[in-house]
């Protein structure tokens, strides 16, 4: 299973409160492999994969964070035009919808990678699979 | 158990006996020893002696924390500072504290009106009470401590605050009963929960709480959280402290007032008119018992009902419905008066919100603004942003559904709003700054 374990946190909008997140994560050696921001008004959700899911959650509670775990698929593509467009496709064929989705450029030469939040992920990894769509595991990503 | 059972069940009509009885020893008293008394009774045409019945209580003005504040200090005490044991005060946000004062006998009565509350609680002798109601001029500490003690109990003077130490020795000593304010209450329910300890390691078992207008939901949010009864006392310190009035544990609905020692009676707090047991208004209430300072008619500004239908517990003192607010702390919103014990009730009810909340009223464009400040608890966090909305959402239709003004709703990080160790401040009010 290349399940992909993300830390969702809730932050109110105010003036250096990400930035408490990310130097708390930081100074205990916990390094982010990807980082998105979802805001409304007046607070938003700081959703990060890391090198070390747990130990990440267990310094956020102890914070004081609000925190969840999400699995998410994280997607192997071709950095080249019309390449997200086809995994798109592929979900909206099978009648898979996007939560959310976010994206980083990764080290491996010409490629990116895609992290989805989906409504249905046993469907849709079986369908990657099937059209030979490269998944990320949690290892790989601590990797890279 | 009933304390005092000859007076605590006594018919009504020997009760008002009394009770007219001890009027007239008061109204006699004061109108020869205090100046401030005896110009306003002259001024109302009124003679102690005028007084035969019940009825005709209604006919003497009105004293007003405005009165105690021109008698500042001592100008309302009957009795030469040689016979006042102590003198409480309260706290004196808004200028000048009010400062009451207690004779010998005031504070044997006083703990034993405590003392008969325990017991309608359901405490007994053989419970250790944490006292967690602040010790000093604010009448909490020592009132349930002389209470406590004349009952027979072991109390354990600790004080607010201090929450670690505090749950120490709640779980090592085996406390069974809390005093403290329901919003300390909560904190410490919070913090127990945090040190990891299960609430049957504890064998708190009952808690009374008060100092500060609470609601039924908040109620039952602290006895699930607790495991224990929690029940409601009434009083302030300008009558004596608390103590006042208490729920018996039998049918934890309304407060017996002690009326042996207080008339209470509900006024139309505009016109003054006094109003039908059952009617909603300003509580109003004479001190019958007090030696050192005893106020005739004093305007409480606390918004409640009184229960005339008997008691399941035998109790012939009638009830006071649970308090809904002080009338200074009304917020009138557009128009709209809100008590904020109103806006607590609808929070407790929604699934997902911490009992810990903010409101902050402020003015803009000419237009009063009232925003909720909620904490979102870990329960029902998504990380979809969604689902936080339409929590924010859900809230603000409910208040206007109930008051028909639109609020701001705000989620909060849990834990950043600000935690109480005596009486909470949940009202921010920017208009008057």
């Amino acid at each position: 299973m290349k399940r992909i374990r993300q830390i969702s946190v809730f932050i109110e909008n105010r003036p250096g409160r990400l930035l408490e997140v990310v130097e708390l994560l930081g100074s205990k050696g916990i390094n982010l492999k990807a980082l998105s921001l979802a805001d409304s008004s007046d607070f938003g959700i700081a959703r990060l994969i890391t090198n070390n899911t747990d130990e990440a959650v267990r310094i956020l509670k102890e914070s004081g964070f609000t925190v969840s775990v999400t699995n998410t698929l994280a997607c192997l593509i071709e950095d080249k035009p019309g390449s997200l467009a086809r995994i798109l496709r592929l979900l909206a064929n099978e009648n898979i919808n996007v939560e959310y989705m976010y994206g980083f450029a990764s080290p491996i030469a010409g490629r990116a990678v895609m992290v989805f939040k989906l409504s249905d992920l046993e469907k849709a990894q079986e369908m990657f699979n099937k059209n030979g769509v490269e998944l990320l595991s949690q290892e790989e990503i601590r990797e890279i | 158990m009933i304390y005092a059972d000859e007076i605590e069940t006594m018919p009504r009509e020997a009760l008002e006996a009394l009770q007219l009885k001890r009027l007239k020893n008061t109204l006699e008293r004061v109108y020869n020893l205090v100046d401030f008394y005896r110009k306003k009774l002259d001024e109302a045409g009124v003679k102690p002696d005028d007084v035969k019945s019940l009825d005709d209580l209604k006919r003497l003005p009105f004293t007003t924390k405005q009165d105690l504040r021109d008698n500042y200090p001592f100008g309302l005490f009957t009795l030469p500072l040689e016979q006042v044991v102590r003198v409480h005060a309260s706290s004196g946000t808004t200028g000048k504290p009010t400062v009451v004062g207690y004779s010998r006998r005031d504070i044997d009565i006083w703990s034993e009106l405590m003392a008969r509350s325990f017991a309608a609680a359901g405490v007994t002798k053989g419970d250790i009470i944490q006292n967690a109601y602040g010790y000093g001029l604010f009448t909490g500490g020592l009132g349930a401590h002389y209470g406590g003690e004349k009952l027979g109990a072991t109390v354990i003077p600790i004080s607010g605050g201090n929450t670690k130490k505090q749950i120490m020795i709640m779980k090592d000593l085996g406390s069974t009963v809390l005093t403290a304010t329901p919003s300390y209450t909560l904190y410490l329910a919070e913090v127990i929960r945090d040190m990891g300890i299960e609430k049957d390691e504890l064998r708190l078992r009952v808690g009374i709480l008060g100092a500060e207008p609470w609601s039924e939901e908040m109620r039952k949010m602290i006895e699930e959280k607790l495991g224990i009864d929690a029940i409601d006392i009434y009083g302030l310190s300008e009558i004596l402290g608390p103590g006042v009035a208490i729920e018996c544990r039998e049918a934890k609905h309304g407060l017996h007032i002690w009326e042996d020692a207080f008339i209470p009676e509900i006024i139309d707090p505009d016109t003054g008119e006094v109003l039908e047991d059952g009617e909603e208004g300003e509580l109003v209430i004479t001190t019958i018992q007090k030696d050192a300072m005893p106020l005739i008619r004093y305007r409480t500004r606390d918004i409640t009902r009184i229960i005339r239908e008997p008691c399941v517990c035998g109790r012939t003192h009638r009830r006071i419905e649970r308090i809904k607010g002080r009338s200074d702390d009304m917020l009138i919103i557009r128009g709209v008066n809100i008590f904020p014990s109103q806006i607590e009730s609808l929070l407790m009810e929604t699934e997902g919100v911490e009992p810990h909340y903010q409101l902050i009223v402020d003015r803009v464009n000419n237009l009063d603004t009232l925003e909720v400040k909620v904490e979102v608890s870990e329960k029902i966090f998504s990380d979809e942003i969604k689902h936080l909305q339409n929590l924010q959402r859900q809230i603000e239709k409910d208040i206007k559904d109930l008051f028909g003004i639109s609020v701001k709703v705000t989620l909060a990080e849990p834990k950043s709003l600000q935690r109480f160790e005596g009486k909470a401040k949940r009202v921010i009010d920017k208009r008057k700054l």
